[in-house]
């Protein structure tokens, strides 16, 4: 393959190659069609790739993306204070903000724990959490990590390190396709499932 | 169930290929080293994602080449189904059926199954308990593709729990043991769950296997096949808790159903060790033969039969008595001789240099 194509656009292929979900192929396919359209698309493809690298940040609460401090969520005085909702990743906060169900804060773990990607619970937003349980006026955790191997054992060791007296850990209800991601849930699914949470630990 | 057609790109030795199959028996005749295995391991890997000669996924693909293709039309009783599978050098295999993605290995069982006879078998008497597991837990998911979760399930557990024992060199801080923990509920539960699975495989195979056994040796001998598990008896939760330390100090997950075996015995005495070449042979045509007979009965329809060069080391007595004990279905089998005369052959393939043609019988 070396030699194939100049240094800039294998260059470009190969940038495309190490996004998630993208193929060889597929990234062969992008960076062709980059090549084609006129330079000011491609222009604002860069523009949007730099502005929203320089200002999206992760909330210093709850770690959920957002443009400061603290996020939209976390900085809306209308929402419950009480109700955390664990998640995985950014997007998880999307699928459950769609399904309305939902008038609680946040927490962002960054991930799951998988030994076989070197991540381990030190490697995820947990010890903020047990912080965030522990300094008072929680008085339920949702998880909300996906229903597969991962997230299960994610869930797992959450209701373990959050036993704090009057603070009632649930989980999200089967229901949800096992094996699955929590983002490829439908809304109506995903808001049946967390209405009929059931709790793990706590009164 | 059938194959009615197998396309082939850059498959082991294979450029380009584009193969009819009829129903009945198809023998693929041709010298040793030519490629006839290649066809049955691609009619193998449809069916199952992987080889059945337990080849590494580089080794199906020709040499030069990035990816190989293998493409089935199959059918299960009038129900066409079309599989497409990508195979790359880059580990990152993408499998289609009818066009679309496919979402989970198990989806493939509910379309095809195969049962592979390789001259290798005789392992699975004389060798170690690694090629006895799989065949039971192969049959396991054939038998009922809602068993292939619990199977996975264990299988990444038990990756999990090891990738963090090593992780940890031996210390175990508050966090790992923590973590631990939870690993040793996961595995505990999915690994229960696979040997009562295995349980009940084992006891449904072991009148079938004496049968089997009695069809093609042509005389009665009670074979029994009995699960060997260091740690049922206790429970794995606690097994996993007693054997932390171990565990530790090694870096990997010493108990479990990874660790079983099936002990096979013939007329009370353990085959392995006590039954003759002859007898293992046998024995090992049985265990397979069973299997067969075991999934035909489940699903009503046989898997596809692949009988890779077995002739060769059976008698012709045996060899009959082998080909009428399997119940009707599509057979394709491989021979560098000419086959039985009794076996009734419905397509003859000749298989040369790299091509192959099909004889009018
Ligand atoms: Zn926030």
């Amino acid at each position: 393959m070396a030699g194939a194509y100049s240094e800039a656009i294998q260059d470009l292929i190969d940038a495309l190659g190490r996004l998630p979900g993208v193929g060889p192929k597929s990234a062969q396919r992008i960076a062709f069609h980059l090549l084609k359209v006129d330079v000011d698309e491609a222009n604002r493809l860069a523009r949007a790739i730099v502005r929203a690298k320089e200002r999206v940040r992760f909330c210093s609460v709850c770690f959920n993306l957002g443009e400061h401090e603290l996020c939209e969520i976390c900085s809306d005085v209308k929402r419950d204070d009480h109700v955390i909702c664990v998640v995985e990743e950014p997007r998880d906060v999307v699928a459950i903000e769609r399904t309305h169900e939902f008038r609680g804060r946040y927490h962002v773990l960054q991930g799951a724990i998988d030994h076989l990607q070197g991540v381990g619970p030190d490697q995820l937003r947990i010890r903020e959490l047990i912080a965030r349980v522990t300094a008072g006026g929680i008085t339920e955790v949702i998880i909300c990590t996906n229903p597969n191997l991962e997230g299960e054992a994610t869930a797992l060791y959450l209701s373990k390190v959050l036993d704090v007296p009057g603070v009632t850990i649930s989980r999200l209800s089967s229901g949800l396709p096992v094996g699955g991601d929590l983002e490829y849930a439908d809304e109506l699914t995903l808001g049946r499932a967390l209405e009929g949470r059931r709790v793990i630990t706590g009164d | 169930m059938l194959i009615r057609r197998l396309w082939l790109r850059d498959f082991r030795s294979y450029g380009e290929l584009d193969l009819s199959f009829t129903d009945g028996t198809c023998v693929i005749l041709g010298p040793n080293g030519v490629g006839k295995s290649n066809l049955l391991e691609a009619i193998g890997y449809a069916a199952q994602l992987d080889s059945f000669r337990s080849a590494p996924i580089d080794a199906m693909i020709r040499r030069g080449a990035d990816s190989a293709v293998v493409r089935a039309q199959l059918d299960r009783n009038g129900r066409e189904a079309l599989v497409e599978a990508e195979i790359n050098r880059s580990g990152r295999n993408r499998v289609l059926l009818n066009r679309q993605r496919l979402a989970r290995t198990s989806d493939l069982t509910d379309v095809v199954l195969v049962t592979a006879f390789a001259p290798t078998d005789l392992e699975l008497i004389k060798g170690g308990p690694g090629l006895r597991r799989s065949l039971i837990d192969g049959l396991v998911v054939s038998m009922d593709s809602r068993n292939e979760p619990v199977k996975a399930g264990f299988e990444r557990s038990l990756r999990q729990r090891n990738a963090l024992l090593k992780q940890v060199r031996g210390r175990l801080d508050t966090s790992a043991s923590a973590t631990l923990d939870v690993w040793d509920h996961q595995l505990a539960d999915s690994g229960e769950r696979l040997s009562v699975l295995r349980q009940g495989l084992i006891d449904d195979l072991t009148p079938l296997v004496t049968k089997a056994y009695r069809d093609i040796a042509g005389y009665e001998a009670e074979v029994v096949l009995h699960y060997a598990s260091s740690w049922r008896e206790r429970g794995l939760k606690e097994s996993l808790v007693a054997s932390r330390e171990d565990d530790l100090r090694r870096g990997v997950t010493l108990v479990g159903p990874h660790r079983d075996d099936v002990t096979i015995s013939l007329g009370d005495m353990p085959a392995r060790t006590h039954a003759s070449q002859g007898e293992q042979r046998t024995l090992a045509l049985a265990l397979r033969v069973a299997g067969h007979r075991l999934l035909a009965g489940i699903h009503g329809s046989s898997p596809i039969l692949l009988l890779d060069d077995v002739f060769s080391e059976l008698d012709d007595n045996r060899a009959e008595a082998l080909l009428a004990s399997l119940p009707d279905g599509q057979r394709i089998l491989t021979t560098a001789t000419e086959p039985p005369s009794t076996v009734h052959t419905n397509q003859l393939l000749m298989v040369a240099e790299g091509t192959i043609t099909e004889r009018t019988l």
